[in-house]
């Protein structure tokens, strides 16, 4: 890989198109204003947007993140009141419950969709926030930089907080017809969990973030 | 044509992991190390394969008990539909429609999309791909969902254990469901969606000349 480095001097692509991901078209790329999104013309997958991508915006976001991380995995999210036994849950306790009855395959979609794949990700733009605003110019810094960068869509797409929050209510209400159900706690940092990591996904931006690595 | 050069045609692509823009003779990309190809020809397969196990799977996820619910020492095994069902007479009409939406209607929304959109590639079949394009944009988006359903088990299943006074337990279709889940959008996601517009000729997308934005 190293040896393309020198070569890639005399095959540069000119600065000023850009390939559709989906459909391999050539387009000429343009000044957006803040905001607005550029579409492909032929398939109108999205091709690009203007970055808007604070570092220390990000930094002050992902931190929040990573307080909200655990409350919201340890404490109950959800209680319910049966005819005087009260029974709590947790997020992981979710994923164990179906464990215990023998599912590891949902437990594990469970676990990673719900609780690993969200840490990492807040983990994962904190180190490479962090790597940027201070190793950006040591060889490890950039070679794990790169390393987290490449793993960063797959955990995007894995974390599905959103999805969770939405069970949270469709479980109370199939529920609500049989005990009483309560939120606690839990329900509230998990809740903001999920704001934080949605403004956090809002401000990151993956293309700015490789070009960290270009500026030499 | 004018308007539809491609990469391909100028000998550059761009990188699958980093979306840099590179010459392909550079064999990998320069940022990240990623192997530059024009084309993924193998993904065509590999989405076939992964949508063909995908939709066996369903019949078991659809056929067998996905929750048995044990309520005062009466046994319910519930199924996809049944549990809908269940729903509905309960006068929980909003809760039904989310649970249909995520259990039932984007499975097979997708498995019956990706299967439309794979075999417009592989038989050359002249659906309009804008049309097409849309349709994967929305499997893409929404596939997701469907996870909804083993979230709402889980958290069942962690509550409601209280003997035969009321507990509940999955069933076996909550593995092979999870099992849809993960092969559909493994299709969709292993898919070279360029494919489809060099495959298909190009007087099947009159509509593209309409449109020069």
């Amino acid at each position: 890989m190293d040896s393309h480095n020198t070569t890639a001097k005399d095959t540069q692509v000119p600065e000023d198109i850009v390939l559709c991901r989906a459909c391999d078209l050539v387009v000429s790329k343009q000044q957006l204003p803040q905001g607005v999104r550029a579409l492909c013309p032929r398939c109108h997958t999205a091709l690009y947007d203007t970055p808007y991508c604070s570092i220390n915006g990000m930094l002050a976001i992902c931190l929040a993140a990573l307080f909200l991380y655990f409350p919201a995995n340890l404490l109950p999210v959800m209680e319910l009141h049966f005819f005087g036994s009260v029974r709590t849950t947790t997020v992981m306790g979710g994923a164990t419950a179906v464990l215990e009855q023998g599912y590891p395959v949902v437990a594990i979609a469970v676990m990673v969709a719900a609780v690993i794949a969200p840490g990492l990700l807040i983990l994962s733009i904190l180190s490479q926030i962090l790597l940027i605003k201070y190793a950006i110019d040591s060889k490890w810094g950039r070679r794990l930089l790169k390393l987290l960068l490449t793993q960063q869509s797959l955990l995007t797409q894995l974390s599905m907080l959103e999805i969770y929050l939405i069970s949270f209510l469709v479980s109370a209400f199939q529920l609500s017809d049989h005990a009483d159900i309560y939120f606690s706690i839990g329900t509230f940092c998990f809740t903001m969990l999920f704001l934080s990591v949605l403004f956090l996904l809002r401000e990151y931006d993956l293309q700015h973030m490789w070009s960290f690595l270009d500026e030499k | 044509m004018k308007n539809s050069l491609q990469g391909r045609d100028i000998g550059i692509c761009q990188c699958p992991v980093c979306q840099m823009t590179n010459d392909v003779s550079l064999g990998a990309c320069p940022r990240c190390g990623t192997q530059l190809k024009c084309r993924n020809y193998a993904s065509l397969q590999q989405s076939w394969a992964l949508l063909i196990t995908a939709a066996v799977l369903l019949i078991p996820a659809n056929v067998f008990p996905i929750t048995i619910v044990t309520s005062q020492g009466k046994i319910a095994y519930d199924t996809i539909f049944t549990g809908i069902a269940h729903l509905i007479h309960l006068d929980m009409l909003p809760i039904a429609i989310i649970v249909f939406t995520a259990s039932i209607a984007v499975p097979w929304a997708k498995i019956i999309g990706l299967a439309i959109y794979l075999t417009a590639i592989s038989f050359r079949i002249p659906i309009p791909k804008r049309v097409l394009m849309t349709g994967y944009h929305i499997i893409e988006w929404i596939g997701r969902w469907s996870m909804l359903d083993l979230f709402v088990i889980s958290i069942t299943v962690a509550l409601v254990n209280m003997g035969q006074l009321m507990d509940a337990k999955p069933g076996p279709a909550a593995t092979a469901f999870a099992l849809v889940i993960l092969f559909t959008q493994l299709a969709a996601k292993v898919l070279d969606t360029r494919l489809l517009w060099d495959r298909l000729e190009a007087q099947d997308d009159a509509s593209r000349t309409a449109e020069n934005r």
